[in-house]
């Protein structure tokens, strides 16, 4: 353990504060981060004010800042503990995942991450357990002048099923934050994962850098929903595999931009095994003077037959000043697999607005629903209501303050048609 | 009680459309405004509702003697006007009973009470032969053209506007479609409300007979009459009218 991150250091010392680049006008820089002025900050126990949507969990584990804070595991049959900790009661079964999809050298800030994690969280669902209540995982930040390098390592094992929830919250302070994080899930042959991220820094500019990366074995099943609500700029990777055959990946994601926010998603669904199954749906909305780029890359190896897979991106911009991408792509390195891609970039339609309006209801409420329904596909597969509230609730405080813009787009559009 | 039009003239991005229209429809009476493709109905029903696509360049639009010819739509809607499209737009996410619960409540002080809604609409829905399971889809998606309509005169059922716009309502369903959605329409008239019903063709008018009707080509209404008027049209054809007010090849 202390050789990887004596090593990860060497490659963060080693490398430049990245700009990531891409053809068109594309740029996500860290020229506004200052890092040298961020350090991780440590906390007394104690469980912060928290906005969870659900009140019921299996287990909840919170870190704020440097150190997890908070502790409770209600189910008896599952292990969930800061990493640290893990690393000491739990050692061969962290040794034989820790970092396994994760290598040191992608990078300044996974390094960065690798070399620097503190607390941490680890979850194990042994073989064959069933966990009714979701296991909630959450990462706070509520201070500027934060540096919170994240680790979180879930393990299921065969045939158990379980739900999982972690959060990045932040708090509305003023100045900067770090979150350089990373998240491993492993889900054993026959296991059923239902997974949910829940990311909302709030109006402090939190930079969030991050890693996430799921692999499925065989026959076992993964539905991943991350839900983005916003940040200051985000970077983040976010990587799903089907590892052996019979393997199935359900992968549907939301992000919302607004302000002066920056977001940078790069998802890949890798097929690694034939007779795998995958299907894709990410959508995005952006107001203000926002940026949101979405590229989603589905990757299929030699040697994997019979995958079937999709991937479909959407994008709605709802102001004039914001601008964004949304990109699908596809490697596919074999024959005899079926797999297709799409992905649009649109504004709200004024005939809808215009039919919605016939009936009696306002243009500001026409735009709510319109927007909320676009969203739906993504936030009822949470298949959770207290969290689908919560979302629905954050989307429509969302579009309430950018009422006015919005309102001034659709009337620009509708002039001009 | 009245829907007023007065010297209407629209005009799209492109041309002018609508080149003087009047019509007054008061409430107890059904009015047929019929006319061949091209000649300015829907774009008459999309100007009456305020479709931003569309300028008024002169002329007026009342409703009850209040001027309607700058409101938005939704100010209309609220005065009691009321259009059936003829191609409803797709409201994703939406379930039908959402948004027939969101436009009843738009039109009052106070959202109605769940018990009371819900008597509504199954009355409504029975009458029109609607299937239960249908409230809960995403309205229009994934709709054929007879479930749209069905759609479109449910809504027109549950808001009961003052004055409804039928906009080629007949178009698009079978013959067992239009006779309920007739039987849905004739069920609403009555001395409280006016009917304005688009068409080109006069198989709508064989069941919800029309007080009078009006024939509009190239923008202009060139015969008014009674229900007769739509018996000669079945017979003859719209080139008698072309020929008898000399605008054939206009």
């Amino acid at each position: 353990m202390e050789d990887r991150r004596r090593a990860a250091l060497e490659v963060y010392e080693s490398q430049e504060v990245p700009t990531w680049r891409r053809s068109g006008f594309w740029t996500t820089t860290l020229r506004g981060l200052d890092i040298d002025s961020l350090e991780p900050k440590r906390y007394e126990a104690g469980l912060p004010h928290l906005e969870l949507g659900d009140d019921s969990h299996s287990a909840l584990i919170v870190q704020r800042g440097a150190n997890v804070v908070h502790t409770d595991v209600d189910d008896d049959q599952i292990v969930v503990m800061p990493l640290e900790q893990a690393m000491e009661d739990h050692r061969e079964l962290v040794e034989e995942h820790f970092g396994k999809r994760l290598p040191i050298d992608e990078g300044k800030f996974a390094a960065g991450t690798a070399a620097f994690w503190t607390g941490g969280v680890f979850v194990h669902v042994p073989d064959n357990v069933v966990v009714e209540k979701p296991i909630q995982i959450v990462w706070v930040i509520d201070e500027p002048g934060t540096a919170q390098w994240a680790h979180t390592l879930v393990v299921v094992g065969e045939h158990a099923e379980v739900r999982i929830r972690e959060f990045v919250l932040g708090g509305d302070f003023e100045g900067q934050a770090l979150h350089a994080g990373a998240f491993e899930l492993y889900a054993h042959p026959g296991a059923q994962v239902d997974l949910a991220h829940y990311q909302d820094w709030g109006r402090g500019d939190v930079y969030d850098l991050s890693t996430r990366r799921v692999e499925i074995r065989r026959d076992a099943r993964v539905k991943w929903v991350p839900i983005h609500l916003g940040g200051r700029l985000t970077k983040q990777t976010l990587d799903i595999i089907t590892a052996e055959p019979g393997s199935d990946m359900r992968h549907t994601g939301m992000y919302f931009t607004e302000r002066d926010e920056h977001l940078d998603l790069f998802t890949t669904d890798k097929h690694e095994a034939g007779h795998t199954t995958g299907d894709t749906v990410w959508k995005g909305a952006l107001t203000g003077e926002s940026r949101a780029s979405y590229e989603g890359l589905i990757h299929i190896v030699p040697k994997a037959p019979e995958v079937d897979t999709y991937l479909q991106t959407h994008q709605m911009l709802l102001s004039p000043k914001a601008k964004g991408d949304a990109i699908p792509s596809l490697i596919v390195e074999v024959d005899n697999v079926k797999a297709s891609h799409g992905g649009t970039v649109g504004e709200l339609d004024p005939e809808q607005i215009f039919y919605m309006m016939t009936r009696g209801i306002s243009r500001a409420e026409a735009v709510r629903v319109l927007v909320e329904g676009y969203f739906e596909e993504v936030v009822q597969r949470l298949d959770d209501p207290g969290l689908e509230e919560l979302v629905r609730r954050r989307i429509s405080e969302k579009l309430a303050g950018a009422e006015d813009q919005v309102r001034e787009f659709i009337g620009e559009r509708a002039e001009a048609t | 009680m009245t829907l007023e039009v007065q010297n209407l003239h629209v005009r799209t991005e492109e041309r002018e459309i609508l080149h003087g229209v009047d019509l007054v429809v008061k409430k107890g009476e059904t009015h047929a405004l019929m006319g061949p493709n091209g000649s300015g109905k829907s774009t008459l029903a999309n100007t009456l509702m305020g479709n931003p696509n569309y300028e008024v360049t002169e002329g007026r639009i009342l409703l009850n003697g209040e001027d309607l010819t700058e409101a938005d739509p939704d100010e209309r809607a609220r005065a009691g006007l009321f259009m059936a499209f003829q191609y409803p737009a797709t409201i994703p996410g939406v379930s039908v009973a959402n948004f027939l619960r969101m436009a009843v409540n738009a039109g009052r002080d106070e959202p109605i009470k769940v018990k009371e809604f819900g008597a509504m609409l199954k009355g409504h829905m029975d009458l029109l032969k609607i299937d239960r399971n249908f409230t809960s889809r995403y309205l229009n998606e994934g709709f054929s053209g007879g479930e749209k309509k069905r759609a479109e005169i449910l809504q027109l059922a549950m808001l009961q506007p003052e004055f409804a716009v039928l906009d080629e309502t007949d178009s698009g369903l079978d013959i067992d479609a239009l006779r309920i959605v007739s039987e849905g329409v004739n069920a609403m008239r009555g001395d409280e409300r006016g009917f304005l019903i688009i068409t080109h063709y006069t198989r709508i008018l064989n069941y919800v007979k029309p007080d009078f009707v009006h024939i509009l080509i190239n923008g202009k209404i060139v015969r008014e009459g009674g229900s007769e008027l739509a018996d000669e049209l079945e017979d003859r054809g719209y080139e008698f009218v072309r020929e008898e007010v000399g605008t054939s090849g206009a």
